[in-house]
């Protein structure tokens, strides 16, 4: 029972409609999530609907948007290459650089896990590159790095082996933003982290008396225990994987070359926008992307009770 | 003594009061407000000299100020878009040719023939300037300096190997025993002699144009055909093949920007620019870098090159003071002061009273670009009608079919006939 009925004044309570209730049981969550709708109404809101709008247009910026009903969607699905290009290239994005992303932050979670000293300062340094990830600079020092006279070839050129133009050649390009994307390991690294801290302890110290070897203990209690943290970096990762754009955008100086390797779709779309003066399409093109994240994103969730465990 | 004011002096008073702080405020703003702004693209340098004489041109007309903004070329469009499409366009505009067709006909520019009697004084430009700058008959843009395409060359390269500069008479055979022979003999490390051109606008058009064609026609079709692809893409297939250009996974290394040629990157000892740019190229570069034509496609054949406005600067039919626009423009292109700072940062001024004037200060590099725009003679011909909507997609177009070439995707063929099955479907989407 509410507070308010056991009230020492013996007054019978109003009956409580259903906004007290709604404000009492979530009201301090939706506190919370406010400063996120002042921003979504005030400013993204209102944008977002107007692309809608424009995505059924022709608009070039200069004069006013055309209404031409689903031809931009109809373009994009029977005759556009570039859209055919570019969804190759951001789904090998996000096939590869995801799983490769959060195998390589668990590894690093379980290393950091086992009480070492200085531990903050280890977590500091591994979660650094995520800070910086998406910043111009980082993109343009990877440019450095793997370009054909880069620090990576010439490393390599110690064991004897002559490295390509790693970025500027279409076999490789592609491959390097993925590595980049690895590379930027540390937040789902740091939320392994917060979920290897709640396992039980003692359910290793039972697993341990009953001579169940380490990688047994891995993949029968720590693996399981941390499906939800890996199920909710899953989701963030593949969202952030499909929405990437300044590494492709700077690295290949906003062409999507060598030969549209490095054509991110939000990179295309951006060309559409702002180097064609497309708007009504590039509206389209962003229509369609918010609908494939919204797909993935509802896949992983109704798989989600076949593999995550909630153990409460 | 008392002071008794009645009430009707009180009222006149306060009137006479009020009038002469409301005439005040009018005059002031009269004496005081006039702004402009001005927005154009380009380097660090250029912005400086761009400032310096916004400064000096307030200094002369105390009742105006001018409030600049500067982005890189890439950067540009997309802002001047964002800005003409929000009502919100600067009143000066640093125009293209590419694009000063398209805004004109949009209306988001201003004719200027209305201050040429007085304001805008252009007495010193020759009449092909001035229609270089007109659309539909009226003129919308002023044109900044002239400029044309150009190799940059690494001379210190052709010294070390005894190889002789080329001069007017290089043919594109003779420019590949060229790249042959530095490619073999320039002992630097991962070094070659030419930059892969094929996918480089001018160059092609250069090419076309010697041939009797052109990449555009004046109705905005296409002005030629899968065999001139066919033989270029096939030219510059030889060219990777025997080694005088750099292979394709360095060419793709360029994104089009001085810092990032083949000759900034000290990777080839000749790349493509424009001729305006050596000062940029030059400052850069520790070697010494000289300018020459692109080659003749056969011994006698000329008329590739034109002499281009390399910028304009234009008004906004936004502006709500297009007279002090148009004035600044004058001043811009006509004063001695102005001139000697601008240079020919910006290709060889149009007045001929400033050519004159700027002559005898130049240094080297300055000196070089005006001597390369006056020395072309029969290499060059006539301006080319202003490119069709879509033309900026077709010269990205090129550059990913070249690759695909270069990255043996494509036959040269294949190539050809993909690149001009995809401008003609640009073309006709625009």
């Amino acid at each position: 029972m509410s507070t308010i009925a056991s009230s020492p004044s013996g007054v019978r309570p109003r009956k409580q409609g259903p906004l007290v209730r709604f404000l009492r049981r979530d009201g301090a969550g939706y506190m919370f999530l406010l400063p996120w709708f002042i921003g979504f109404f005030g400013l993204t809101a209102g944008p977002a609907l107007a692309s809608l709008y424009l995505s059924f247009t022709s608009f070039d910026l200069l004069t006013d948007p055309r209404w031409v009903g689903a031809a931009n969607y109809v373009r994009i699905a029977t005759a556009d290459p570039k859209f055919a290009a570019s969804m190759r290239v951001t789904f090998f994005f996000v096939l590869f650089s995801v799983p490769l992303k959060l195998a390589f932050a668990l590894l690093v979670a379980l290393a950091l896990n086992r009480g070492m000293r200085g531990l903050p300062w280890y977590r500091a340094i591994f979660y650094l590159p995520s800070l910086l990830g998406t910043s111009v600079a980082i993109a343009v020092l990877w440019r450095q790095l793997f370009a054909g006279n880069g620090l990576v070839n010439t490393f390599l050129a110690n064991f004897g082996i002559e490295g390509p133009s790693w970025i500027s050649n279409p076999n490789y390009s592609l491959s390097t933003l993925v590595i980049l994307s690895v590379w930027q390991f540390g937040s789902p690294m740091i939320i392994f982290l917060a979920g290897l801290r709640q396992i039980p302890q003692d359910m290793y110290e039972a697993a341990s008396l009953d001579g169940a070897s380490k990688s047994r203990q891995f993949w029968k209690i720590t693996l399981p225990l941390l499906t939800p943290v890996v199920f909710f970096n899953v989701v963030v990762q593949t969202i952030e994987a499909f929405k990437a754009f300044t590494p492709a955008f700077i690295i290949s100086g906003g062409t999507g070359g060598p030969i549209n390797s490095t054509l991110f779709y939000t990179l295309y779309l951006y060309q559409e926008a702002f180097g064609f003066f497309r708007m009504g399409y590039a509206s389209a093109l962003a229509w369609i992307l918010l609908v494939i994240i919204a797909l993935f994103t509802a896949f992983s969730f109704l798989t989600a009770r076949y593999w995550v465990h909630y153990d409460d | 003594m008392s002071l008794v004011i009645d009430r009707r002096r009180m009222l006149l008073g306060s009137a006479a009061a009020l009038s002469a702080a409301s005439l005040a405020g009018v005059s002031r703003a009269i004496a005081q407000e006039t702004r402009l702004r001005l927005m154009w693209w380009g380097s660090a340098p250029r912005a400086d000299r761009t400032f310096a004489v916004s400064e000096l041109f307030m200094a002369a007309n105390e009742s105006v100020v001018i409030d600049g903004e500067t982005v890189g070329w890439d950067d540009y469009w997309p802002r001047l878009a964002t800005q003409v499409a929000g009502r919100n366009a600067p009143d000066v505009i640093q125009m293209d040719y590419r694009y000063i067709f398209e805004y004109a006909r949009r209306g988001s520019l201003a004719p200027l023939d209305e201050f040429l009697d007085g304001t805008l004084d252009l007495s010193g430009f020759d009449q092909a300037t001035i229609d270089g700058g007109s659309v539909d008959g009226s003129l919308y843009g002023v044109s900044l300096g002239a400029n044309s395409a150009a190799m940059m060359v690494n001379a210190a390269v052709f010294e070390e190997l005894g190889i002789p500069l080329p001069d007017n008479s290089l043919t594109l055979a003779r420019l590949k025993e060229i790249g042959d022979e530095i490619t073999a003999n320039s002992g630097r490390q991962g070094f070659y002699g030419i930059a892969d051109g094929s996918g480089g606008e001018p160059f092609l058009e250069n090419f076309l144009r010697q041939k009797g064609k052109a990449l555009y026609t004046a109705d905005g079709e296409l002005a030629f055909d899968v065999d001139d692809i066919h033989e270029w893409f096939e030219l510059w297939a030889e060219m990777r093949a025997s080694g005088a250009c750099v292979p394709p996974d360095v060419q793709a290394l360029d994104q089009r920007q001085i810092e990032t040629g083949m000759v900034s990157l000290r990777r080839a000892a000749i790349s493509y620019a424009h001729s305006n740019q050596l000062v940029g190229y030059q400052a850069i570069n520790e070697e010494p870098i000289v300018m020459r034509a692109y080659p003749r496609i056969a011994d006698g054949v000329g008329g590739g090159h034109y002499r281009k406005p390399s910028m304009f600067f234009s008004v906004s039919a936004q502006s709500e003071q297009k007279e002090a626009a148009a004035a600044f423009i004058s001043f811009f292109v006509n004063d001695q002061e102005a001139a000697a700072i601008l240079d020919v940062e910006r290709g060889v001024p149009e007045s001929a009273a400033v050519r004159d004037f700027l002559a005898p200060q130049l240094n080297e590099a300055g000196r070089a670009g005006v001597e390369y725009i006056g020395q072309l003679g029969d290499l060059a011909g006539p301006l080319p009608p202003p490119p069709p909507l879509g033309a900026g997609e077709i010269d990205r177009t090129l550059v990913r079919v070249s690759e695909e070439v270069a990255f043996d995707q494509h036959s040269p063929r294949a190539g050809a006939e993909a690149f001009v099955a995809e401008a003609q479907s640009i073309l006709e989407r625009a």
